[in-house]
């Protein structure tokens, strides 16, 4: 078990304040680049215990979410790389057909779908900073601060993301149509 | 078909992230390209898509179970006793057996005790008074007349708690001996 140096109740009440205010963004982005509910849950959980093990290292004037995004990130990656189970289009099954009477809503949700399925199929860091850039609407520089990259390599490679997805959502929209 | 030197710049400008330098030379040809044009409008709504997955609600059900696996974890782990505890635990174990086994009752000095205490002090010499010259040990014997009863010392009972910051100690008074 790993040792946790804290055993103050009351950093114990400021660990779970910040746990609840950032749980929904951490698990969110975990979903987002593991696409699996089950890794994403694993992943927040070791993100969590992570902030839990150097809080007393972190300063909390600079803010908790861009530490938590960039163990999310890391943590997701080692998970991605331990299960190094990519996902091919022919293994995802199709969502169903949306029915007439709720046409629209049924589309724009398949479209999400595609969008979803889009992101588990780019690479990793492309993964991470469009999830980052597009999906929690971070700033370029906020995303290169998480990552450890430059603002123009994030630049670099959310434009190939947002290309390689245009393309994979456009050819999902064809093969359905 | 798009053109292809500016689809990155599309891609960019999709997403606000293009150099505001960059930006006029963009604009002028989306305004007489109609594929380019195509394309930064799938972009755009595939920015509405990745925005509304962030809106997307969370189950509450997911949540609550990391929360709880966390917190769990993190409970166990603060509640591990450190080693400071063992050794404030063993120290508190020393001192109730010291209190527990130490003599009940007062010495009490018989004469030869008394004079040799006396002899000792440099009062009366010890050989007028056909004592030996040092008692080394001095027996307190029962039978015959006891003692008035004396109470004992305090017992101290130690309560640990699953929280190692909290020991409670509680001094309770024993009823005399003798009773």
């Amino acid at each position: 078990m790993t040792a946790y140096p804290r055993e103050n109740s009351g950093e114990l009440a400021a660990f779970e304040r910040i746990m609840s205010q950032c749980e929904r963004g951490v698990l969110r982005v975990a979903l987002r680049l593991l696409n699996n509910p089950q890794d994403a849950q694993d992943a927040a959980q070791e993100v969590f215990l992570r902030l839990y093990k150097h809080l007393g290292d972190l300063d909390a004037a600079r803010g908790y979410e861009p530490w938590l995004y960039r163990v999310t990130v890391n943590v997701c990656r080692d998970i991605a790389r331990g299960r190094r189970c990519s996902v091919a289009l022919a293994e995802v099954p199709d969502p169903p057909a949306p029915q007439p009477d709720a046409y629209h809503d049924a589309a724009r949700a398949q479209q999400r779908e595609f969008v979803r399925r889009g992101l588990s199929c780019l690479g990793e860091k492309e993964r991470a900073a469009l999830v980052l850039r597009d999906v929690e609407g971070l700033s370029t520089r906020e995303v290169a601060g998480i990552l450890g990259s430059s603002e123009n390599t994030v630049r670099s490679q959310i434009c190939s993301a947002r290309l390689k997805l245009r393309d994979f959502t456009g050819r999902m929209m064809r093969k359905r149509t | 078909m798009s053109c292809a030197k500016f689809e990155t710049d599309i891609a960019l400008y999709a997403g606000s992230d293009l150099a505001a330098g960059r930006i006029p030379r963009i604009e002028s040809h989306l305004a007489e390209c109609d594929a380019c044009r195509a394309l930064a409008a799938e972009l755009r709504a595939e920015q509405a898509l990745l925005g509304e997955l962030r809106d997307q609600p969370l189950e509450d059900a997911m949540l609550a179970q990391v929360r709880q696996r966390v917190l769990a974890e993190v409970g166990v782990a603060t509640r591990q006793p450190s080693r400071l505890y063992w050794k404030l635990a063993l120290a508190a174990a020393l001192v109730l057996t010291a209190i527990l086994v130490w003599p009940r009752h007062a010495v009490k000095q018989t004469p030869a005790a008394s004079n040799t205490a006396q002899a000792e002090a440099g009062s009366v010499p010890a050989a007028a008074h056909g004592a030996a010259p040092l008692a080394r040990k001095v027996r307190h014997r029962r039978h015959g007349r006891t003692p008035a009863p004396q109470p004992g010392p305090p017992l101290l009972v130690q309560f640990v708690t699953d929280n190692p910051n909290i020991v409670v100690y509680w001094l309770v008074d024993q009823k005399p001996q003798g009773d």
